[in-house]
């Protein structure tokens, strides 16, 4: 009787604890399922959304060259099908990157892109959408976080290896790992004159094309340049389809200079603001001089030069009689770079500002930190954003969570 | 002891279905949970390559190394390192029982491993001529099937610098005459009157027709209109008329450039010149829109009180719409303009008109360029644009009001399409 009442109770505990066992066992089975599917369905919706920002132009369609709201958020340029971005649209994305910039005359912060120190994509947040705004417009707000990146695949480095007389510079394309050779370089030289600290620069301004070698390099000469002279010289490289840029700059006031500030993508006003202005550097200043140029990556990808007008070419530090800052207004909506040279007591130098993102090459990074999350799925394309190659990521992660029992 | 030997069995037999279920229900490698989407990298690579139509020219010249070598190097530089591609140059045959011929190929691996996937992209020669055949306008019913362009060489125009009526004639006959079954050039001012009496001139149909002034602001008067009871009010009555034609035969009336039926026109009638030197016209003023508006709406004649309507607009920019049919028409004309006789806003309740189709979105309560139709019948395309006029926007104008659809012509000829396959993989991880 006694061994039999044992052998019931040992049968039994072993028993609930083998059902325990197995049903620990069971679970972590379904549950690892279960979070399977639920990362496929987030891969999925990566996928989804970045063809869905990629492939369509949003509403208006146009809205990326007005200062409008938009209803319905895409990337597309309207002008084209399939995977072709707008560079003004991309523009008007606030960067998650760069730190925002406060301009005291405008009372305004700007959304920030600088790319070496002095090429600047200033844009105020009022014209700007923010990540919250496009979650929103996508239907994902409280479900899936984002973050989109565009970066361009080819890379145009280049390096200054002899400063004067002549000038030599040494250029090497390269795409993904891989250097991009037998590639036609199109190159823009603009060379800033010294004219004295108080009136305007000029600028002497050349325009040609060279071959890269088998390595992705290519070796130019400026015979009329001297240690003492500010440049720029940019270079878009293609090949077979492919399209980069580059671009080195010497500037020799690294003080004194222009910020260039976008006041409307619709009327093309871009604020050209003194730097003592925007950082605060200490009592007022000298005065800047400035011109200024905007150059166009034509249809037969040669570069071409047009000349802007403007009333007044000097911003001061300090307020005074004189205006903290000037307008300058570029009057059209072909992609393109505005370069400003200018002239202080110090010293010449020259800034850039892509109109349209992709006439600079500058990366976009756009929406939340993906390095927080529990899960992330990722989901990349080609694209061409206004004829520049570059290559779409999405990274996007669940905001509901997948924590699960067991 | 019985008891635990059977527990144990039940064990042994639960620890069986759980490892038989474990065996079955096999997860997949995590790589599958999240993978690269190669088959749309594949395809937007192929894309991005063919943005100014290299790959194209790389697939029709594959004998040529220095083309076929660029673009290998295009693809390695485009491709992220872990992705390994092979890219396949087919013909398109159609003649035999093979459909595809292989022409070429290039890869940087041997085998694209476990995991690869592939797209094909449909590349064509530059010798291909592509042949859009277009609707006729009014083929299923409706407005339109005739088209009549005033071409009248007894009428001076105005507000067309740079430009005769008979050059800009031609030009809407050269991008127009394939949507209509009938062109008509009207060449002088006793073919408008005949058309305006409903008499055909080559036996096409007077009603429903579309109707282009090439003249800009001044409009042809016939000769046998220069007379009483038309001439009344400066010619203002001529225009009225002119708009209750529009209405009788549901015509659509274009205005190409400026403030429409400002003058009228016809060198034998008129010995005088407009003030600013040209001869055969006189001027109607603000009087010609207002009554040939009140024309349209059916509505009797009466002197006009009203006077000038238009305004001013700087740099007006083309509509959403008309963005989308100026890619599908393939027309261009520059996508900002200047209206300096743009039309108010509030002429659609004053008249019963209804915009059917904008060319131009409403500034500040005025309308640079639409097609306004009658609510009864009859319509009116007016561009309120300055001077010169661009002959374009008049073309895209109708054509985004009738909306012909363009039928491309087939284009698989043989040696004229080739496919190109590109298969990636990747290289590295589980």
């Amino acid at each position: 009787m006694v061994s039999s009442t044992v052998d019931h109770m040992i049968a039994v505990t072993v028993f609930l604890a083998a059902t325990l066992l197995f049903i620990g066992l069971f679970n972590q089975t379904i549950q690892t399922a279960v979070v399977y599917q639920r990362h496929r369905a987030t891969a999925t919706k990566a996928s989804d959304l970045l063809d869905s920002m990629l492939l369509s132009p949003g509403i208006p369609v146009n809205w990326g060259q007005t200062d409008v709201n938009l209803t319905g958020f895409g990337l597309q340029d309207p002008e084209f099908t399939q995977y072709k971005i707008s560079p003004f649209s991309l523009m008007r994305l606030q960067s998650s990157v760069g730190e925002p910039l406060f301009y005291n005359p405008t009372g305004m912060y700007y959304s920030n892109v600088t790319i070496e120190g002095r090429n600047f994509m200033l844009v105020p947040y009022n014209l700007t959408l923010d990540y919250s705004t496009v979650t929103r417009l996508l239907g994902i707000n409280n479900t899936y976080g984002f973050q989109l990146t565009l970066t361009p695949i080819v890379t145009v480095s280049i390096q200054e290896t002899h400063a004067s007389g002549p000038l030599t510079l040494s250029l090497t394309a390269s795409g993904v790992g891989f250097p991009l050779s037998r590639a036609t370089v199109s190159y823009c030289f603009l060379k800033v004159k010294a004219s004295g600290g108080q009136s305007s620069p000029s600028y002497t301004i050349l325009f040609d094309s060279i071959t890269t070698d088998e390595t992705g390099s290519a070796t130019i000469n400026f015979a009329d340049v001297a240690a003492g002279d500010s440049y720029v010289f940019i270079a878009y490289a293609r090949l077979s389809g492919l399209i980069g840029i580059g671009y080195h700059e010497r500037s020799l006031d690294d003080e004194r200079y222009l910020i260039p500030l976008v006041g409307s993508i619709e009327d093309g006003l871009v604020l050209i603001a003194h730097s003592y202005d925007v950082h605060y550097f200490g009592p007022p200043e000298s005065a800047v001089f400035f011109n200024a140029t905007y150059v166009l990556l034509t249809e037969d990808f040669t570069l071409r030069e047009m000349p802007l007008t403007m009333e007044k070419t000097k911003v001061v530090y300090g307020g005074g009689s004189d205006q903290t800052f000037e307008n300058v207004t570029i009057p059209t909506h072909n992609p393109g770079i505005l370069i400003l040279t200018y002239n202080s007591n110090n010293g010449q130098g020259v800034v850039m500002m892509p109109w349209g993102i992709s006439t600079l090459a500058f990366p976009v990074v756009f929406g939340g930190d993906p390095a927080k999350q529990e899960w992330v799925a990722t989901d990349m394309r080609q694209v061409t954003v206004g004829g520049i190659a570059y290559q779409a990521k999405i990274a996007v992660w669940s905001l509901e969570g997948y924590q699960v029992i067991g | 002891m019985m008891r635990t030997i059977e527990i144990l069995i039940v064990i042994i037999i639960i620890t069986g279905a759980f490892i038989a279920a474990s065996f079955f229900a096999v997860l997949p490698w995590p790589r599958q949970v999240s993978p690269v989407n190669l088959r749309r990298l594949a395809f937007t690579t192929l894309q991005m390559l063919d943005s100014d139509y290299e790959l194209s020219r790389a697939a029709f010249e594959t004998e040529n190394y220095t083309i076929w070598g660029g673009l290998q190097v295009a693809l390695s530089a485009s491709l992220p390192p872990n992705v390994i591609y092979n890219l396949t140059v087919y013909e398109v045959t159609g003649e035999t029982t093979q459909l595809y011929t292989f022409i070429d190929s290039m890869s940087n691996a041997e085998s694209l491993g476990a995991t690869s996937d592939a797209s094909s992209y449909m590349v064509a020669s530059s010798n291909v001529t592509f042949n859009v055949i277009p609707e006729k306008i009014g083929e299923h019913g409706g407005n339109g099937g005739t088209l009549y362009i005033l071409n009248c060489s007894d009428a001076p125009g105005w507000w067309i610098t740079g430009y005769t009526a008979h050059s800009l004639a031609q030009d809407l006959y050269n991008l127009l005459s394939p949507y209509f079954f009938n062109t008509v050039m009207v060449q002088n001012t006793a073919q408008l009157g005949q058309i305006l009496g409903n008499t055909s001139l080559l036996g096409e149909t007077v009603q429903n027709a579309v109707v282009i002034n090439t003249c800009g602001e001044a409009v042809p008067i016939p000769t046998a209109y220069c007379t009483t009871p038309y001439s009344n009010d400066n010619y203002a009555y001529y225009n009225w008329f002119i708009g209750q034609r529009v209405r009788l035969y549901n015509w659509t009336w274009a205005s190409i450039v400026g403030y429409p039926f400002y003058y009228v026109s016809n060198i034998g009638s008129f010995s005088g010149q407009n003030d600013w030197g040209i001869y055969g016209m006189k001027a109607v003023y603000a009087a010609g829109l207002n009554s040939f508006l009140r024309g349209l709406n059916g509505q009797g004649y009466v002197t006009d009180n009203i006077g000038w309507i238009t305004s001013e607009l700087t740099s007006v920019p083309l509509s959403a719409d008309a963005i989308y049919y100026s890619n599908y028409y393939g027309i261009y004309p520059a996508a900002y303009q200047t209206a300096t006789r743009a039309l108010p806003v509030g002429i659609t309740t004053t008249y019963n008109l209804a915009v059917t189709s904008s060319l131009f979105d409403p500034v500040s309560g005025y309308r640079a360029g639409a097609v306004y139709r009658n609510d009864v019948s009859g319509g009116f395309l007016a561009l309120g644009l300055t001077r010169t006029p661009d002959i374009r926007l008049t073309v895209l104008g109708l054509l985004s009001e009738f909306k012909p659809r363009l039928y491309n012509s087939e284009y698989s000829a043989n040696g004229t399409s080739r496919i190109v396959v590109l298969q990636l993989g990747l290289v590295g991880g589980t």
